[in-house]
């Protein structure tokens, strides 16, 4: 059992979790370092005394605390004799109202892997408390509050909390991170859930080792630095083996490339709807070592063509290799290839029976966690053993699938720029046939047809892993949308009751929306929350059609009935309400990132009204409303095709999977307006 | 070599079981053996047919959790396939290990748990879990509730208990079918204690009903006397439970010497003895926090004083107990009590004593002097923001286990009635003549029903401060062009006040000439889900409240009124409704809602029948809310 304390689940704060990606600002011009580097901005026990003032913090004024500095270095170094990246870091906050508090808790992520590790050491950390007396009070860190959890095998978290905090207090850490991870240098984020108001960065890197700097976000730097410098280590060779085994220090003198950035004064990062992850939007440095110049041997170069990246997947064992061990398939799959000869069909077929065969557990990666075998024989498997498993398949049933590898909305945007495999996460099989479109196959959803990919995979664009030549981009944005068509006939009689039907038809991506939610519900809860049942509409009887075939679109029918409610002289009937938007999704007034909604939509809702005889409507205006830049459109018609019937056509289209920041007004005005006309009354009366 | 029997073929299953069910509990063997006071083995046998994919998730997997004080000795588990052949045999290497981080806030638990998956592509399957705990924390017996969710079936369960003669075993049983039990078989060392579930059908929930846990059958567990870490208690009573964990604490509360003098300096220089407890209260809410370190025995015993003095924070037993302490160094002797705190947790059942509780709070009682009478102060002290003597929601209207040096004793905390859960609004509304509007509205919130702002006035930023109330205004679109919350308490409740101004696209409708306008524009009351179906389970009300709406709507120019709503009066038991609009002196509306719910039995649910009748009761206020003004243009 755990004991709680007094606090609701809704506020929780938390540090954002990091990813990769890139923004749309790129790192702008580098400046040379001054030939000595500047000390640094802030001394270790040594606040700087107008900080302990409790004024003037942010220009957010609602901030709860704020990050005075924020700053690290890392360099190589020897380590008992082996090489080691080096990271120290110094952090001083302040704290401005008691649910900044939160701040004061810190753990520290610490990876092993393998050979590789993460070691914490040298933490030591203060609270600066000035008193009402005008006396600071400096309270140490210690033992008591500081904590070791192993989360997973692969996960140590290093946990401390800060004494005696207050508001107003200052509080300030440091520790080490010594790391053997040379594939990925530390990255570096500049902004947090509060304003930063100084985050700087510096390198130290010798020039045997080449590293990418990659930034991304939407923050200026204040420096961005480069200069020369040296370090000397002392590094051990083994040579021999067994008895004859000899070791020897070796001294060495390296040049060093130096790096320095500066953001200052970033604001605090807000979640907004609508974003593909946090990651996306901070402003962030991330590093991919590109390759290796030891003395007197050959440059290895690491990175530098995706021909490069693909030979190095299709030779690693858990991605191409595991591909080349998947002769269990042929039984399974063989038969399949005489009994649908044409390719989609085959392949549709094949994607079938890997569904049938391997559950998606939920986790997303692009190398198998094993033999494809093994996932096969578990019947389960991460997304990477299920769709290689797919490809292996579909190669099997003599179609030639490649692996297309991508990143989820979740894990965040990948640069086209260079090729870091760091960024991608997850693959996908492709079919490519001359002149037809790219069929995308996944097998972790089995409430989509082939040929469309889950959600989670709808982040533009994914990389094809190819033999020969550097592959190519491949899009990953749907050619199909989200689409919702609602056809409503009602009839009004006399008294003013309206009885009627709905034919609803879920396409696209709408159809696998309603397909969870129905699967999650049950069909009888799934017709309870309509919007119409819940507006308090009577559903006396509904029938879903192609709730299981996956490939058609999703129909529901369903039969209403409303008792009267207004006097049969003159009725306000504000008929499309019910079956409409029932708010703006665009609530706040401003935006700062892109919205960011995966994919082209198109809502329908056509109504025809039969009016008992003798009575006649005014009908309403029609609107079209149109997005700048073909970017969508909204129709609304009234009309009257026939006496006593009135029909009302409301079509929203949205063409765009990512609208900007410059468009969130228009798209905004288009739902006000879309509501507006929605809400609208029909008014209906006796004839004269 | 012929194949193995099937286990547990999917389709011996009674057709009654699937309805409604996305998974069947084919079995669900539970057994407690009472090794000592001090320990005891719980063996679990369960298996659990996924009928479809929606079952997958919550049954295709399992997780355990364990600690410090209770160890996993063993998970085993397989899975077969619709027909009942073994598909596939858990293996060591693939049950996953995890800490829990910060469980529910905590900072460092010794909390971690193991889990196995065995969730198959294809539906129906069977997975069978097999797993055992030896547990050092015999304060706790463990529960026993077969079908504690919806949409789950069961076919049938067990429960035995064996215990030491001489260690008599203590339980509940709650909403069991006849039957369900067996007579004890003792020998001359131990006794067995039985039960059993017949085969039932899945349920499903319903919108105001009791959880599952209240309705389910179950039998609840404790033991007559336990050690806990070389502790001995006894759980005979109330009393004797208290007197344990009262024990745990004592000699814990010495405050270091400059801090006692502090507080005895408040005797003098506030004599008020309720002064002088707030006053302790504010120093203590200026000067920690919560954080929380709960390994082994620290579950149960608090960290000193001490400690708390030093490092500026602990947990809500540590805060409690230093608060004491303050408050014993200031001359006022309270009482830390034991609660089941949180919004839906349900009361304790008092007649079965046994640990039921998950926070500490402080009881202060206060002695009639002069003309003031006696009353009791509780404080919340894992809050640094909490009003003094506030519980509210969270640990309001329920019991708690107060801690004596005579032991434990239940007593019930503050009660919040309708008038300590009201919102009283006003607002102003100018139309315009295509149907849009400006606002300004003013909502003094007052006792429970101003807790979520009163954490979103201390807790949230401005920016965060708008999202939260955006979110959650029932309006289709609007911006929001100011904001402010306020504290605004009166003499005896906390309170906030919003004040708002709007901007609203589309509040009127446009019908030809004339205009239509719902005046409840903020205070309708939401419609019931749809009811599919006879009721099924007793209906549970929310707390009673008072909600009183003033809306003055300002006509736009070049309009007069056609229609106004009729007034509504309603009186029934589950609550008192009206409504009226009225055009006074000055050619404004005044629209005035006021709406108090009741609950006709107390806290205890009402029998299935009574929902027609309270649904009846909904949809007319529903009704009235929804009700329009009508507006048209004048001719001139």
């Amino acid at each position: 059992m755990v004991w709680t304390y007094k606090r609701l689940a809704w506020l929780a704060g938390s540090w954002l979790c990091l990813g990769l990606g890139l923004g749309p600002l790129t790192a702008g011009a580098q400046t040379a370092a001054p030939k000595q580097a500047p000390p640094l901005p802030l001394r270790f026990g040594q606040p700087d005394p107008a900080d302990l003032e409790a004024q003037g913090f942010a220009a957010d004024s609602g901030a709860v605390a704020v990050v005075l500095y924020d700053v690290g270095q890392s360099r190589f170094a020897s380590v008992a004799g082996h090489m080691a990246i080096i990271t120290e870091r110094t952090t001083r906050i302040k704290i401005l109202k008691k649910a900044g508090y939160a701040y004061a808790t810190v753990e520290v992520p610490l990876y092993h892997q393998g050979e590789s590790s993460e070691k914490l050491s040298n933490l030591r950390g203060f609270t600066y408390v000035r008193g009402d007396d005008g006396q600071v009070t400096k309270t140490k860190l210690d033992a008591s509050g500081v904590f070791e959890e192993k989360r997973t095998d692969k996960l140590q978290v290093q946990k401390f909390t800060l004494p005696n905090v207050q508001e107003g207090a200052v509080i300030e850490y440091a520790y080490t991170v010594t790391s053997t991870f040379f594939s990925n240098f530390q990255s570096w984020t500049f902004q947090a859930e509060i304003p930063v108001r100084w985050s700087e960065y510096r390198t130290s890197i010798p020039q045997v080792y080449h590293y990418k700097a990659l930034y991304q976000g939407y923050l200026p730097f204040a420096v961005n630095e480069m200069g020369v410098g040296s370090v000397s280590m002392i590094l051990e060779n083994k040579a021999g083996t067994g008895l004859a085994a000899t070791s020897q220090s070796q001294s060495l003198s390296m040049s060093t490339e130096q790096h320095r950035w500066v953001i200052r004064n970033a604001p605090a990062f807000r979640e907004e709807p609508y974003l593909t992850t946090a990651a996306d939007y901070l402003a962030r440095l991330t590093f991919e070592l590109a390759g290796v110049q030891m003395p007197n041997e050959q440059y290895r170069d690491l990175t530098d063509s995706w021909t490069k990246k693909n030979k190095a997947l299709l030779d690693d064992e858990w991605f191409g290799q595991a591909l080349e061990h998947a002769d269990f398939l042929a039984a399974a799959v063989r038969p399949l290839v005489a009994q649908y000869p044409e390719p989609a069909a085959r392949a549709a077929a094949v994607r079938a029976l890997v569904l049938s065969s391997v559950k998606y557990d939920g986790t997303n990666r692009y190398h198998a966690t094993g033999p494809l075998k093994k996932a096969y024989e578990l019947h389960r498997g991460t997304s990477a053993d299920v769709n290689l498993l797919l490809i292996a398949a579909l190669r099997q049933a003599e179609l030639p699938a490649q692996p297309v590898i991508l990143s989820t909305r979740a894990h965040g945007r990948v640069s086209q720029e260079y090729p870091l495999l760091e960024q991608f996460n997850y693959v996908v099989a492709l079919l490519e046939t001359p002149g037809q479109p790219d069929l995308l196959l996944d097998a972790t959803e089995p409430l989509l047809p082939a040929g469309e990919l889950p959600r989670r995979c709808l982040s533009r664009i994914g990389h094809t892993v190819v033999t020969k030549g550097e592959g190519r981009w491949v899009s990953l944005t749907p050619s199909r949308r989200y689409t919702h068509m609602q056809n409503i006939k009602l009839t009004l009689h006399a008294p003013g009751d309206l009885t009627g039907e709905v034919q609803e038809e879920y396409g696209g991506y709408a159809a696998l929306e309603a397909r969870e939610q129905v699967q999650q519900l049950g069909e009888k809860k799934y017709v309870a929350q309509l919007p119409a049942a819940r507006a308090g509409w009577e559903v006396p009887a509904y029938s879903f059609s192609k709730l299981a075939t996956v490939d058609q679109p999703l129909g529901l029918r369903y039969e209403l009935h409303q008792a009267a409610a207004g006097s049969p002289q003159e009725l306000y009937l504000k008929l499309l309400e019910p079956f409409g938007e029932r708010r703006n999704p665009f609530r706040y007034a401003q935006r700062r990132y892109p919205v960011d909604i995966g994919l082209a939509q198109q809502e329908i809702i056509m109504l025809t009204l039969t009016l008992p005889p003798g009575y006649v409507a005014d009908l309403p205006k029609s609107a079209n409303l149109l997005l700048p830049e073909q970017g969508g459109r909204y129709l609304y018609q009234a009309s009257a095709p026939a006496p006593n019937t009135v029909q009302l056509i409301s079509r929203l289209t949205l063409d765009k999977a990512v609208y900007s920041p410059d468009e969130y007004q228009a798209l905004r005005e288009l739902y006000r307006q879309l509501l507006a006309k929605q809400a609208e009354a029909l008014v209906v009366r006796k004839a004269q | 070599m012929a194949p193995p029997a099937p286990k547990y073929p999917a389709d011996a299953i009674a057709p009654a079981l699937r309805e409604n069910a996305h998974a069947v509990l084919r079995a669900y063997d539970k057994t407690v053996v009472v090794k000592s006071a001090s320990q005891l083995v719980e063996t679990v046998h369960r298996v659990v047919t996924v009928l479809d994919e929606a079952g997958s998730d919550d049954y295709g997997q399992l997780m355990v959790d364990y600690s410090s004080l209770r160890h996993l000795n063993y998970m085993r588990g397989a899975v077969y396939d619709a027909q009942g052949q073994l598909l596939h045999q858990l293996r060591p290497a693939e049950i996953h290990d995890q800490g829990l981080g910060d469980a529910g806030g905590s900072f460092m638990l010794d909390l971690r748990m193991r889990y196995a998956d065995l969730r198959q592509p294809t539906t129906p399957y069977t997975v069978e879990f097999d797993y055992e705990i030896v547990s050092e924390n015999t304060l706790f017996y463990p529960d026993w509730q077969p079908q504690a969710a919806e949409n789950l079936a069961i076919e049938g369960a067990t429960l035995q208990v064996t215990t030491p003669t001489a260690l008599p075993l203590r339980f509940e049983e709650q909403h069991l079918p006849a039957g369900a039990a067996s007579a004890p078989v003792a020998t001359t060392t131990q006794t067995t204690y039985r039960w059993q579930l017949p085969a039932a059908p899945a349920v499903e929930e319903e919108p105001l009903a009791p959880s599952l846990t209240e309705q389910q059958p179950a039998v609840h567990l404790a033991p007559a006397t336990f050690v806990v870490q070389g502790h001995a208690g006894s759980l005979a009573s109330w009393q004797s439970l208290g007197q344990w964990v009262y024990q745990l604490g004592q000699g814990r509360d010495a405050l270091p010497p400059a801090l006692t003098a502090r507080m005895a300096q408040l005797l003098t220089t506030t004599p008020d003895p309720r002064e002088r407890a707030r006053k302790v209260y504010e120093f203590l809410q200026g000067s920690t926090r919560y954080v929380s370190v709960q390994l082994g025995l620290g579950g149960w015993q608090t960290a000193p004083a001490t400690s708390v003095a030093t490092g500026g924070y602990g947990d809500c037993k540590a805060l409690s107990n230093y608060t004491c302490a303050l408050l014993k160094a200031a001359g006022l002797p309270a009482y830390v009590a034991l609660v089941g705190a949180g919004e839906d947790h349900p009361d304790v059942r008092a007649n079965f004593p046994s640990s039921q509780f998950n926070h500490a709070i402080l009881c202060l009682p206060l002695a009639a002097h002069g003309t003031v009478a006696a009353d009791t102060v509780w404080l919340e002290c894992t809050s640094q923001t909490e009003a003094f003597g506030y519980m509210g929601s969270f640990t309001g209207n329920r019991h708690a286990l107060l801690l004596t040096s005579e032991g434990g004793r239940l007593v019930a905390t503050p009660r919040y009635g309708a008038q300590a859960n009201n919102q009283l609004r006003r607002t102003d509304l100018w139309l315009d003549a295509s149907g849009g509007a400006k606002a300004t509205v003013r909502t003094r919130r007052l006792g429970l029903a101003q807790d979520r702002y009163a954490q979103l006035l201390q807790e949230a930023d401005p920016v965060a401060q708008k999202k939260y109330v955006a979110n959650r205004l029932r309006l289709s679109q609007f911006t929001i062009t100011s904001l402010r919350l306020a504290a605004a308490p009166t003499k005896t409740l906390p309170g906030v006040v919003e004040t708002m101004g709007l901007e609203l696209g589309s509040v009127g409708t446009v019908a030809g000439r004339r205009l239509l306008l719902t005046p409840n524009l903020l205070g309708r009351l939401g419609t019931l889900p749809a009811q599919v179906g006879p009721r099924q389970t007793p209906l549970a009300l929310p707390t009673p409240g008072l909600y009183q709406d003033t809306v003055r709507l300002h006509v736009p120019t070049g309009f007069r009124v056609e229609n106004l709503p009729p007034p509504t009066h309603l009186t029934t038991a589950y609550g008192v409704y009206s409504s009226a609009c009225t055009t006074l002196p000055d050619g404004t509306l005044q629209y005035v809602r006021q709406l108090e719910t009741r609950r006709p039995s107390g806290g205890a649910p009402l029998p299935a029948a009574r929902y027609p009748e309270y649904q009846e009761f909904r949809r007319k206020v529903s009704q009235a809310d929804n009700a329009q003004v009508v507006l048209v243009k004048t001719d001139a």
